[in-house]
């Protein structure tokens, strides 16, 4: 089987929606690390840079959404090629809301940097993140490199991710039932926390992507470990 | 959820044409290789691939047009309504009226536009009337969507009609002897894009009344008006199947090369 297009010019396009895509995933990336490390070390103008610097990624998602349009328009891609496409779109899409979600840790960061710090949360915190963005980090690898086993191995791992949620919420939960001075910044981490699980299941949804591109079908059903929307409020002591 | 779809894919399962290990031979040449293919009632069936693949070679098994090519032999069992079409017994001219055919270039008789239509059901003694007559080529140029453009100039010759009304004449003057099958090679490859959308169009519409199998070299447009596609390379039938299943994801990588531009 050839790999390359009898028209050149097919094959420039739709590597160059895939570099643009692969300059996206490097911004959530970062803005995820940049986030992380503002809360941490409570270092506002670090902050303000990570919401600054937001409107690069959703400027290349836009630029992503609008080649791959001109692409489908005037190329008609099929089979492998169509799929490659309409990844790129979903793709963008779920790298884009990673972005986002890091834009809003960065502006939590700057109300809690004031505030009291509650037990070992932001250690918690950032054991999670680092998970996520390591998940987000080899995803993007994968994706380039087709690899449809690390897809299937990385899709699994966000399991653990929802582990930590599931344990950071009940701690929260904890906290604010002891002392509710602890109210306002217990639900700010308790964002984050949420913020970070949902760029999980982002990863989860690239992953899959991969699969459907490489593969034509999607995987099964993935069994969601979050457990959070069903916990009840006071505990049974 | 089948009800979501955008179109029902495929809505008859019923069986006109049955080919089993079809081989054609030009002299020599081993030009189609073991084809078995079911062709379904009131469906439009694709056959795409590149030049010299065999897919018109194949379409013309259909109607025996091969025999008129002394060098060509045909083996295996070509089946309509589950009879043989190769029978001793059956009559080739007959059979064409059963199993019609449109080619690339509109070949319009020299003669006027009633008389293009008038033709098939004449020889074939389908009519006992005039009036029977100017019902049927009424109809058909109805069918092929003509009949506003020309009731006006029914006497007018067939040739002076533009390349897009020429062939659409073709094809009302294969649908006047009412076919079960009607066979298109290339039928848009002369025509400019509007005379391509209502040729297309018109097939759509004929898939209602009976089956279509077209030969065609635009991969858009065999996944515009097909229900199903077949991809044919080097003499070999390589993937029959749903067209949105070929052209979204085939199981071949072949015909993953053709239909994504990439060398077959």
């Amino acid at each position: 089987m050839h790999h390359e297009h009898i028209m050149s010019a097919f094959d420039r396009d739709l590597e160059a929606i895939q570099a643009h895509l692969m300059r996206l995933g490097g911004l959530a990336e970062q803005a995820l690390r940049d986030a992380m490390t503002a809360l941490e070390a409570s270092d506002a103008e670090l902050a303000t840079q990570v919401r600054a610097g937001d409107k690069a990624l959703d400027q290349l998602e836009e630029l992503i959404y609008d080649e791959s349009a001109k692409l489908i328009a005037l190329r008609a891609p099929a089979a492998k090629d169509m799929r490659l496409v309409l990844g790129a779109i979903k793709v963008a899409g779920s790298l884009e809301r990673i972005g986002d979600y890091a834009k809003n840790i960065a502006k939590r960061s700057i109300v809690l940097s004031s505030g009291d710090q509650i037990g070992s949360a932001i250690g918690t915190l950032r054991r999670m993140s680092r998970h996520v963005e390591t998940m987000l980090h080899d995803v993007l690898d994968a994706y380039v490199r087709l690899d449809v086993a690390a897809a299937h191995e990385i899709r699994a791992r966000d399991e653990d991710v929802d582990q930590i949620y599931n344990s950071l919420f009940r701690m929260l939960l904890t906290h604010m039932m002891e002392d509710p001075r602890t109210i306002t910044s217990a639900m700010h981490l308790h964002f984050i926390a949420k913020n970070v699980e949902r760029m999980g299941d982002h990863v989860t949804t690239i992953a899959e992507e991969l699969i459907y591109l490489v593969e034509g079908v999607r995987p099964d059903e993935r069994v969601r470990a979050d457990k959070t929307s069903v916990t009840p409020l006071a505990q049974d002591k | 959820m089948n009800d979501m779809r955008l179109e029902q894919a495929v809505t008859s399962e019923e069986i006109k044409i049955a080919a089993r290990d079809v081989q054609v031979f030009y002299g020599d040449t081993h030009a189609i290789k073991d084809v078995g293919i079911d062709i379904l009632d009131k469906t439009v069936t694709a056959f795409i691939g590149p030049s010299g693949c065999g897919k018109s070679t194949f379409l013309r098994t259909l109607n025996r047009m091969n025999d008129t090519i002394d060098v060509c032999r045909v083996e295996g069992s070509i089946t309509l309504d589950g009879e043989d079409i190769y029978d001793k017994r059956v009559d080739p001219v007959q059979l064409r009226a059963r199993v019609g055919m449109v080619f690339q270039k509109p070949n319009p008789f020299p003669k006027s536009i009633y008389d293009n239509v008038a033709y098939g059901p004449k020889i074939h003694g389908l009519t006992r009337s005039k009036a029977e007559l100017d019902e049927i080529v009424e109809s058909s140029l109805r069918k092929a969507a003509l009949w506003n453009e020309v009731k006006d100039r029914l006497h007018a010759p067939g040739t002076g009609l533009s390349g897009g009304q020429q062939q659409r004449l073709c094809i009302a003057r294969a649908v006047a002897t009412s076919p079960e099958v009607l066979l298109m090679d290339e039928p848009c490859s002369a025509l400019d894009p509007i005379a391509t959308a209502q040729v297309e169009e018109l097939i759509d519409e004929l898939r209602a009344q009976f089956s279509v199998v077209i030969v065609t070299h635009s991969m858009q447009q065999a996944a515009r008006v097909s229900q199903r596609t077949a991809f044919f390379h080097l003499g070999n039938l390589v993937e029959f199947g749903e067209t949105s299943q070929i052209f979204t994801n085939p199981t071949d990588p072949r015909t993953e090369s053709y239909i994504t531009g990439r060398i077959g």
